[in-house]
């Protein structure tokens, strides 16, 4: 509750003080306000401060704020302030758009606490909106008016499936409440011989649907990749990791209602995100642009992640918080790189690499680390966080760990495609990237986690 | 765990060097850990069993980062920090990549220290993972055509036996009684025969790819080639001992059940590997070529040695394993030196060497007789006692790897008469301190382990026969 708070005023303010100075650049406010949203959420997590009277505002029926819910907003609120200080020099449009980002976030923050459906699609709809403006951003850009409407009827879309599924369950179950949902069917469940009503199931269908078209995943994922080489950078990496990450825990928290008693869906599930696994490595092996590389390897992640919702169990939420964040710390790295080095050469394909390591050495291994930690390779946060996942996942659905491996190797193909053009290819052009510190900063981050996760884990869990 | 950290941090300050820093400086950090492998032969000694040394929670409470020493160990170690040392001396090339290329070399110093120390089944993997990485990067300076590919085909070949590894490892991990991966404890997993077989394919896959076992050698030839030469170097003499050792240290503990599966399919596969390996050496005109088929050759009769499961196999597979790392770094150093001198490693450009440089020729006569093992040369013990094993196994297959020391015989002294004699064409550049180092040590081992192959056997024995129990155990019969 208190990152909400942080971040809606503080996005409300940067809305005023950008109204008269258009040209002024408020990055380093904006992303101050979101570490500190993220400091004081985490602070709550460890009961360290509470904002009892705060939270007490919101109905405990409506959103809750338990020590889950503060780590994954403080997850959520650092992401973004590590995308806006990365991205604070290039692509500078105006503060709106920071605001906006900041209001899509309160979204993001409403989805991984709410207890009742309609908070969840409330949530959904605040994240969108801003993207939809956020994905446009560019206004000359052809390609960027594409994207955005196609975000937008993607998303009507799929917020439709949602909402219909929503009438379902509630039909199926007679609540909305997250925790009152369960307590009909289970005990219609206990009844033996009272089969579940078609409706629950038929409700988890499509509520699944539209949370999976949020997530890309297959077959709903067909938008991603023009959506995603289309909108800024800056959006790009908002929308792979901040809204998948809380569109993935709000799929956990809905399912985890329902398991142990209607598993019918966990059968189907694995299949789409065995489909997502393979269609996202394999389909970007042949991409040339970095942009859609990266923009099907978010959906191959997406499909590891399904991994997660099939243990919803309720004990493993810091397995996707651990992956989100390494997966995040990633992203933020390579993609800031990659736009800097497209902003500087002008190219969107690898041969904006060419000769990266040999013209500044420190970003080249800053670069390795980013790239090896997406490939899951030791020792970086990203084998960690494949490995906590995928040996949880085994008792579950052994065969889609096997896939999830397949997929880490095929992986390889692509991402060291980076190696290729920054190690082995000669480039004239010379101009430095800048932002080594914040990148070195990030590739520690990466080691760090990788090298002693448990340390830090229990630090923070 | 010492001797896993001090390798990094000198990579890293090598790198900050940069093009400051000297040979000298950087052969001193490089023998650092050779200094802490000796002190653990004092302090821990090889009698005992497998003695932990650090134990520390890492990855969750029970996936621990376990350092642990033992005879085997400590064979490896030696061989892995003796063979930086050389490969530091004398096997990187004074041009753009040399500072690239001597931290990486480090680097992986440590990498492999970890893997040969890990107790822990994950330890192992990420440090099997992660000395991957740098040599990778190694590859990649090479330059060419289909330089890229060469390397992606190396890595990602490697890489899917490794995660086949991985995903054993997690399924004994799942089945030990408090999720622990811990040596013992996924070596106390019961398997049925079936489990046994996926799993132990598994753990297999990885070996099998790393040393490389027939089919699975076709990254071999390409990467040796085209890598500079400490690339080739720490591929052929070390890494390829993470693959054998693999197969001492894990598979044959953790899946004894599936031994008698994969025995003959091994063993098959490994001797037809001795035959083609060295029959397409002969044909050689590339003199790294040459030895990477070689290479392929002899570390054939080493798998198959461990899979016949006899004591003689076992002891004689781990003096082979170290003396190969030895004889073939010797080799692959011959060669760079002759490249950066004259240009070519083209058998047919060549000639006439011996007349000019005559302690170049000795030292490569020496390391030619260590290869073809001619008795009193390192290469003879082991290749006997490997030989002895497939005898008691089957006679004819024992018959037709021994066809292999004629064959041997062919290549290498073909390659010698090739470059050494005949008309001059070129002159190999009088050594310079570091290389005569360098040669020096190969030298040492070649003739000391000749005369004295009972030391190497003495300080694995104990481990050896261990082992030896753990699968006789299983299996009901040790022979």
């Amino acid at each position: 509750m208190i990152a909400l708070f942080v971040t809606f005023f503080s996005a409300v303010v940067l809305l005023f003080l950008g109204l008269n100075k258009k040209e002024s650049n408020y990055s380093i406010f904006a992303a101050i306000s979101l570490f500190v949203s993220a400091g004081l959420s985490w602070a709550c997590s460890a009961n360290l401060i509470s904002f009892g009277l705060l939270e007490s505002w919101v109905p405990a029926n409506m959103m809750s704020f338990g020590k889950e819910q503060h780590l994954f907003s403080a997850l959520l609120a650092f992401i973004v302030g590590l995308i806006i200080l990365m991205f604070r020099k290039n692509e500078f449009v105006g503060n709106d758009q920071l605001g906006l980002m900041m209001f899509s976030l309160c979204g993001a923050y409403m989805m991984v606490s709410y207890q009742h459906l309609v908070m969840l699609f409330l949530g959904i709809e605040v994240l969108s909106i801003p993207l939809f403006v956020l994905a446009g951003a560019s206004k000359t850009n052809l390609a960027s008016n594409e994207a955005s409407l196609k975000y937008f009827l993607m998303g009507a879309f799929s917020t439709g499936i949602f909402l219909l599924g929503t009438a379902f369950i509630y039909g199926g179950t007679g609540s909305l409440e997250l925790e009152m949902m369960g307590i009909k069917p289970s005990f219609m469940h206990a009844m033996q011989g009272m089969p579940l009503p078609v409706l629950i199931n038929a409700g988890i269908v499509l509520m699944s649907v539209g949370l999976l078209f949020k997530v890309a995943a297959a077959p709903f994922h067909f938008w991603a990749p023009d959506v995603y080489e289309g909108s800024p950078n800056r959006t790009t990496l908002f929308m792979a990791t901040v809204v998948k990450i809380a569109a993935f825990v709000a799929f956990y928290r809905f399912l985890n209602t329902f398991a142990g008693i209607a598993d019918a869906w966990k059968g189907w599930i694995s299949i789409l995100g065995a489909m997502t696994i393979l269609w996202g490595n394999l389909a970007a092996l042949n991409q040339s642009s970095v942009k859609r590389t990266l923009a099907f390897s978010s959906i191959a992640h997406a499909g590891y992640l399904v991994m997660f919702l099939l243990m919803a169990d309720g004990t493993n939420t810091w397995i996707l918080w651990f992956y989100g964040l390494a997966y995040a710390l990633a992203s933020v790295l390579v993609f800031s790189i990659a736009n800097q080095l497209s902003v500087s050469t002008g190219k969107n394909d690898f041969s904006a690499f060419n000769g990266l390591a040999k013209r500044s050495p420190f970003v080249g291994v800053a670069l390795v680390i980013g790239v090896l930690s997406m490939a899951g390779i030791p020792v970086s946060a990203g084998f960690n966080a494949k490995f906590y996942l995928f040996s949880f996942a085994w008792q579950h659905m052994p065969w889609l760990v096997g896939l999830g491996l397949l997929g880490s190797a095929i992986s390889v193909g692509y991402y060291f495609k980076f190696f290729k053009h920054a190690f082995m290819q000669e480039s004239e052009d010379a101009s430095p990237v800048l932002d080594r510190g914040l990148l070195l900063l990030l590739s520690a981050l990466i080691l760090l986690l990788g090298a002693m996760p448990w340390a830090v884990l229990n630090g923070i869990f | 765990m010492e001797v896993i950290i001090i390798p990094i941090l000198a990579s890293i300050a090598v790198m900050a060097l940069g093009k400051k820093n000297q040979i000298w400086l950087s052969a001193l950090l490089s023998m650092l850990p050779l200094v802490f492998v000796a002190q653990f032969f004092n302090r821990v000694g090889v009698d005992g069993g497998w003695k932990t040394l650090f134990d520390q929670p890492w990855i969750s409470d029970n996936i621990r980062f376990t350092t642990g020493f033992d005879g085997l160990t400590g064979i490896l170690l030696l061989l892995t920090n003796i063979l930086v040392l050389v490969i530091i001396l004398g096997g990187i090339r004074n041009d753009e990549h040399r500072v690239k290329i001597t931290a990486l070399t480090l680097f992986m110093q440590g990498a492999l220290n970890g893997v040969f120390m890990a107790q822990d089944g994950l330890m192992f993997y990420i440090f099997w993972e992660l000395a991957l990485i740098p040599i990778y990067f190694i590859t990649l300076t090479m330059s060419g055509v289909n330089a890229f590919k060469i390397t992606l085909r190396f890595f990602i070949y490697t890489f899917v036996g490794s995660l086949a590894m991985l995903a054993s490892l997690i399924y004994l991990f799942l089945h030990t009684a408090n999720y622990s991966f811990a040596f013992e404890a996924l070596r106390a997993v019961e398997l049925s025969h079936t489990e046994s077989i996926f799993v132990g394919g598994g753990i297999l896959l990885a070996f099998l790819v790393k040393i490389p076992v027939l089919p699975f050698h076709s990254w071999q030839a390409d990467t040796y080639t085209n890598t500079p030469a400490a690339g080739t170097m720490l591929l052929s003499g070390i890494m390829l001992k993470m693959g054998l050792y693999g197969l001492l240290r894990w598979f044959l503990p953790l899946a004894p059940e599936s031994i008698e599966f994969y025995q003959p399919w091994v063993i098959g596969l490994s001797v037809a590997g001795v035959l083609y390996g060295a029959l397409i050496a002969i044909r050689q005109k590339d003199m790294k070529r040459l030895v990477a088929f070689s290479s392929l050759s002899h570390v054939g009769l080493i798998a198959a040695g461990i899979f016949t499961l006899t004591l003689e196999g076992l002891e004689g597979s781990v003096i082979q394993l170290f003396v190969h790392g030895i004889n073939v770094v010797g080799l692959f150093l011959v060669i760079e030196l002759i490249e950066r001198s004259t240009g070519t490693r083209m058998l047919r450009e060549l000639g006439g060497l011996a007349k000019n440089n005559r302690l170049f020729m000795i030292f490569f006569m020496l390391i030619a007789l260590g290869t073809v093992a001619v008795p009193f040369t390192n290469g003879f013990p082991g290749e006997l006692l490997l030989l002895k094993s497939l005898y008691a196994y089957r006679p004819n297959l024992s018959l037709l790897a021994g066809l292999t020391i004629i064959f041997c015989a062919v290549y290498v002294f073909r390659m010698v008469q090739f470059s050494m004699f005949g008309e001059g064409k070129g002159e190999v550049a009088s050594l310079k301190w570091n290389e005569i180092l360098a040669f020096g040590i190969i030298t040492f081992f070649i003739l000391g382990l000749g005369f004295m192959p009972q030391m190497l056997i003495d300080i694995v024995h104990n481990s050896i026969v261990q082992i030896g129990q753990w699968v006789s155990e299983a299996r009901g019969v040790m022979s």
